[in-house]
């Protein structure tokens, strides 16, 4: 019988505490079977509940800190009335939101048009579980984790372009066929990068590619490979704001042309899933560029004993999220400084300088490889 | 709207279902109070206030309602901000139906609390947007402070949080307060006070003079002495090009019959003569000439006026004078050509107000600029433009009955000015 | 879609394109204010687009009718309410022609004085406009950062922020506090910094180039032939600029640049604001130097105009504001008053310079023609 099972501290604990419980029961109901099935379902639950918490949980967390940033960089000082400087704010918002009223337009599509948001929240979700937030805390360490995040990052787009068409909205559809063309071209160069990580690290199961950054900060693969390390960090870092629709490459939303894009007529609770998508996607794609670049969930060493044992005592989970809210705020930083590039622009920009660069990159990686080891 | 108006029922019957019932209230009440999104809408003056207020100053996203969004399906509040016509009304309306509930309206400014400035002799505005829309805070002021704005964002947080479930947020009916003409009610109102007050105070005046028959005021009204200000004589301003009798002169050579605005015994050249610098020439055209003289004035080297400033025109009780303003870029010089358009009282007089009175070629193949003024003579005054491409109604819509700018022109939602 | 078109459109449909059509407005984050577009489009690309207007039309000319010349001035605050006080002084002026009053030159001081702080003003709303319909929200936030500052001004001056109504026939309705110009030494201080970071944010941003060069090219013959004029017109590269054509005021007294730029394109029409800023600052600069003592306005008259037909233009931030006022008999009431705003060709001519681009090109086109609807309708 396929007995499937989690690894990580929780999961053992859970698979041993399982059967110590089988005890109690009649006898002709124990078997070896049932206690790991039994352990493997609570287990999951426990994984389930884990990363929704993370995500959701982070959401809030992040409206917060964009609104906050955002207001910083515009010389203001952002919502300040609710809680200590304004922190119940997002709070607040998603509780109305949930109690507004909610209605399809004429003519949508409504199955479809209640469908999408949720669709919407897939690849987020599945990328959290694929994510090593501790050297045991990782949901699911699957050893073909990147190509699954790349397979599984399509759905984004799915959804999208399903909310846009199914609104019944010459704008809703305008900005999903914008959001379609530029996703599905900016996941071309998304993945390049990616398969750069796995060809420099030679795994492609992200726990694998994080332990080989194990050591000082030059370690990590944004610096091991000079120079061509950190240009793969410069471009997974604009392919991926273009793949969550963000402001500078949020032409799909464009408030000034298209009043918002696909989400024109969502209302209520649907929205708040938009809303929720957008932001999650954020956390992952930040989670993935710590695991691919920054190092992981280990510190900053930097090859001096008494300050490495200092940093290496501060858990490593504490680490990771705190280069993962590092490249939130990069991101929130490139939002409210950039203008929005045209359609036919950002089109250019992907398929005749990103992509090109990125096959460039590949080959000089591998060349890189060959020559030095 | 939703399981929040069925939680009262559900939940009062089950012992200590009230508290919880009063729990979510609390914190839906909470919730709604604190995050108010406004749609960004603004059609004038009060628009910029309203945008002053998000701005870096006063910064309206202290209390949580930055998030201006733009399609109204995920805005709770509706901020008239601005004028509201008649052509405009239709939106207005079907925006604040497409607001999901529960919605909130705040009138924000003069002109949408009664008209403002726009209420009397006036047939576009709507005076106040409670004849289209439930109305929840008003802020008054012309254009109001974007302190003002907060203070009526406050005074509609307070109002919700007065919303419980059992006494729910409802949409609310529009009145219609349009046809009552604001100043003449209150000049009644407070004549009728005044008459009222002098009546309680006759009896006390009375007594008063019997008991102080030499009283006499001791009050002397202080005058302020104006500061003196010397007389100034106006210095024209600086003229560019030919004056206003060559210009006169080379015109009248070509085209006989112009002439300028005379009064009494002066001749066209004494009065042209007599103009002041920075007064630009105005020549009184037929209409048969007027097509050539534009044609002539523009490819003329003398005169090249390629620049058409604007086209208007002038109602009199039995022509239309209209005015075609020109002015050369290259040269400098300015001239009107002032076309007398004869009415035509071969129209019954019932349907004069309703008609198309005079005619007149269209300039618009020499001023492609000319298109739009064009059509907003023939939309004001009633003046057919020959060739003109797209001759439609600009500023009115296409079933509008008269046209505004004539003197005679009547509307039914008209208020005469009290002077 | 119906083999008829909507009415305004003008282009033969051609048969092997799929067209639709996107109406823009009345409400809409970009369009201004009301103003409504419809738009023929093929795929993202505009086909052809027709403007409709009205949605704010108040009726202000028949109103002011039945008003007294003074009224009106009030009237014209509500026009480009962008800078009300500069449609003040066109309308006094046009005032001032009628009564044959003169101004002293304190009181000249003055109006050139509001007129440049009212100009920058203008100006940096375009420039958080620009920024902000481009898609860069902080920009929208920076312009208006400063303008607060001359809104200070301008209330302690005027007592108003927004809707001044401050000049009257012979001068103004008050002297300007003794706080005035140090305000203004200031704030010409304060703005010469900020002007720099203003321009390395968006002037040299690559993304901001690519957008905005080459795309709604008016050319000079066209930007002639629909009547524009102001920066739209000067950037389009005619030297046109009512203050140096015809100096109203004392603008002849005061050393200063038209800025004049040749390709037409949103570039430039943006630039040119810069620039105009800078020359507004130059000419605040020698106000503040030479400020004079003395009276700040001649002699109180009533307001009655003799028959005739007055004229005054002016130069406003968006470009040249007419009126035209007619007197049919001596009294306190114009028989008719009509006002050119500089809007109204510009978004005429809008087709012309959107035709054949993107739809994000559109609001491009549209915040770089800065545009104040109310005072195309009145």
């Amino acid at each position: 019988m396929f007995v499937p099972s989690v690894t990580h501290p929780i999961g053992d604990f859970v698979r041993d505490l399982v059967p110590r419980i089988a005890e109690y029961l009649p006898a002709s109901i124990q078997s070896e079977d049932l206690n790991s099935v039994v352990a493997f379902l609570i287990n999951a639950v426990i994984c389930i509940i884990a990363v929704c918490v993370v995500n959701i949980g982070s959401a809030p967390i992040l409206i917060y800190m964009e609104r906050k940033v955002c207001a910083h960089v515009q010389c203001r000082l952002g919502p300040m009335r609710l809680g200590w400087h304004g922190t119940l704010q997002t709070i607040a918002d998603v509780i109305k939101m949930l109690f507004k009223e909610v209605y399809a337009p004429s003519g949508a599509d409504k199955l479809m048009f209640y469908l999408a948001p949720l669709i919407v929240l897939i690849a987020p979700f599945i990328v959290c579980a694929l994510i090593p937030f501790d050297k045991n805390l990782v949901v699911a360490d699957v050893s073909m984790g990147i190509p699954l995040i790349i397979a599984v990052n399509g759905f984004g787009v799915l959804g999208i372009l399903l909310g846009g068409w199914s609104s019944n909205n010459k704008y809703s559809l305008l900005g999903a066929l914008r959001s379609g063309a530029q996703m599905i071209s900016y996941e071309i160069s998304f993945a390049m990068i990616l398969l750069f990580v796995v060809m420099i690290s030679g795994s492609t199961n992200l726990m694998s590619i994080t332990m080989g950054q194990e050591g000082t900060i030059f370690d990590w693969w944004i610096f091991k490979i000079p120079v061509l390390g950190f240009i793969a960090f410069i471009l997974f870092f604009i392919s991926s704001t273009a793949e969550m629709n963000r402001a500078p490459f949020d032409i799909a939303e464009a408030e000034q042309e298209l009043t918002g894009g696909y989400h024109t007529e969502y209302n209520g609770t649907p929205f708040a899933m938009f809303y929720l998508a957008e932001y999650i996607a954020l956390i992952t794609n930040s989670a993935l560029a710590t695991t691919c670049f920054l190092g992981g969930f280990f510190p900053p060493c930097v090859g001096i004993d008494a300050i490495d044992n200092v940093l290496k005592m501060v858990p490593g989970v504490v680490w990771f999220f705190a280069k993962i809210y590092f490249m939130v705020w990069c991101y929130m930083m490139v939002r409210w400084t950039f203008v929005r590039p045209r359609v036919d622009q950002l089109m250019d920009f992907e398929w005749k300088f990103l992509l090109p660069v990125n096959l460039v990159l590949l080959v000089a990686g591998a060349a890189f490889i060959a020559i030095g080891g | 709207m939703g399981i929040i108006n069925f939680a009262p029922k559900i939940l009062d019957p089950i012992p200590g279902g009230k508290y919880v019932v009063n729990a979510i209230d609390y914190v839906v009440n909470w919730a709604r109070a604190n995050s108010i999104w406004p749609l960004t809408y603004g059609t004038s003056c009060c628009a910029i206030e309203m945008m002053s207020s998000s701005m870096a100053r006063y910064d309206i996203a202290r209390f949580g309602s930055e998030v201006f969004r733009s399609s109204p399906r995920q805005a709770d509040l509706f901020i008239l901000a601005g004028t509201i016509t008649r052509r405009m009304a239709p939106a207005i309306q079907m925006l604040w139906e497409q607001i999901p509930g529960p919605k909130y309206v705040i009138a924000m400014g003069a002109c949408t609390i009664s008209g403002g400035p726009f209420i009397y002799d006036n047939y576009s505005v709507v005076r106040g947007a409670q004849n289209l829309i439930p109305v929840d805070v008003f802020v008054p002021g012309c254009p109001p402070r974007p302190e003002a704005l907060f203070h009526g964002l406050l005074t509609l947080r307070d109002k919700i949080l007065h919303e419980t479930c059992r006494n729910p947020w409802h949409e609310g009916e529009p009145k219609d307060v349009s046809t009552m003409d604001r100043y003449r009610e209150a000049a009644k109102t407070w004549a009728a006070l005044e008459e009222m007050k002098d009546e309680q105070m006759a009896e006390a005046r009375a007594k008063f003079k019997e008991e102080n028959p030499d009283y006499k005021s001791a009050f002397k009204p202080i005058r302020v002495k104006k500061p003196d200000f010397p007389e100034v004589e106006r210095v024209p301003f600086k003229r560019l090009g030919l004056t206003q009798q060559e210009l006169f002169a080379k015109l009248r050579t070509k085209f006989p019959n112009v002439t300028v605005h005379t009064r009494g015994e002066d001749t066209p050249e004494d009065v042209v003569a007599k103009l002041p610098a920075d007064c630009p020439l105005e020549v009184m055209l037929e209409k048969e000439d007027y097509l050539n003289v534009v044609e002539f004035v523009k490819n003329d080297p003398e005169f090249k006026m390629d620049y058409l400033i604007d086209v208007t025109a002038i109602d009199y009780d039995d022509h239309f004078d209209m005015v075609t303003m020109l002015r050369s870029l290259e040269i400098g010089h300015k001239i009107f050509l002032c076309v007398q358009l004869k009415k035509d009282f071969s129209i019954d007089e019932e349907k004069r107000p309703t008609s198309l009175l005079a005619s007149v070629p269209s300039i618009t193949h020499l001023y492609p600029g000319a298109e739009v003024k064009e059509r907003e003579v023939y939309d004001m005054f009633g003046i057919k433009f020959e060739g003109h491409p797209d001759l439609r109604r600009i500023f009115l819509d296409k079933d509008f009955v008269g046209f505004p700018l004539r003197k005679d022109f009547t509307h039914p939602e008209m208020i005469r000015r009290p002077i | 879609m119906s083999h008829q078109l909507p009415p305004g459109f003008r282009l033969e449909r051609k048969s092997n394109t799929e067209e639709f059509f996107i109406n823009m407005g009345p409400q809409h984050p970009s369009t201004h204010g009301a103003l409504r577009l419809t738009l023929r489009m093929d795929g993202e690309t505009i086909v052809e687009l027709v403007p409709h207007f009205g949605y704010i039309h108040r009726g202000m000319e028949k109103q002011a009718e039945s008003m007294s010349y003074l009224q009106y001035i009030a009237m014209s605050d509500r026009q480009d309410y962008l800078t009300a006080i500069q449609n003040n002084l066109g309308v006094v002026i046009a005032l001032e022609k009628g009564m044959n009053v003169g101004v002293p030159l304190r009181g000249e001081y003055i109006r050139v004085m509001l007129q440049e702080l009212g100009r920058i003003a203008s100006h940096l709303v375009f420039y958080g406009c620009f920024g902000g319909d481009l898609g860069g929200q902080t920009c929208l936030l920076f312009g208006f950062k400063e303008r607060e500052m001359i809104h200070d001004i301008l209330e302690e001056v005027t007592g108003s922020r927004l809707t001044t109504n401050f000049f009257r026939p012979g001068g103004s309705r008050y002297d300007v506090p003794d706080t005035f110009i140090p305000r203004v030494k200031a704030f010409l201080d304060h703005m010469e910094d900020t002007m720099k970071d203003y321009e390395r944010f968006l002037s040299k941003n690559i993304i901001v180039l690519e957008r905005s060069i080459g795309i709604g090219v008016l050319s000079k013959e066209d930007a002639i032939a629909y009547g524009c004029s102001g920066p739209v017109l000067r950037a389009s590269g005619v030297n046109f600029d009512v203050r140096r054509a015809n100096p109203y005021s004392i603008y002849d007294q005061f050393d200063f640049d038209v800025p004049v730029f040749q390709n037409g394109d949103c570039y430039d029409r943006y630039k040119i604001r810069i620039a105009e800023i800078h020359e507004s600052m130059k000419i605040l600069r020698q106000c503040v130097e030479k400020f004079p003592e003395g009276p700040w306005r001649s002699k109180e008259k009533p307001v009655r105009l003799p028959v005739g037909r007055y004229y005054s233009e002016i130069e406003t931030a968006k470009g040249l504001y007419a009126t035209y006022v007619v007197a049919a008999t001596t009294g306190e009431k114009p028989y008719r008053i009509h006002t050119r705003g500089p809007s109204f060709p510009h978004i005429a001519a809008i087709n012309k310079m959107a035709q054949g681009h993107k739809i994000s090109d559109l609001v491009t086109i549209m915040a770089t023609l800065d545009p104040v609807i109310p005072e195309i309708d009145r």
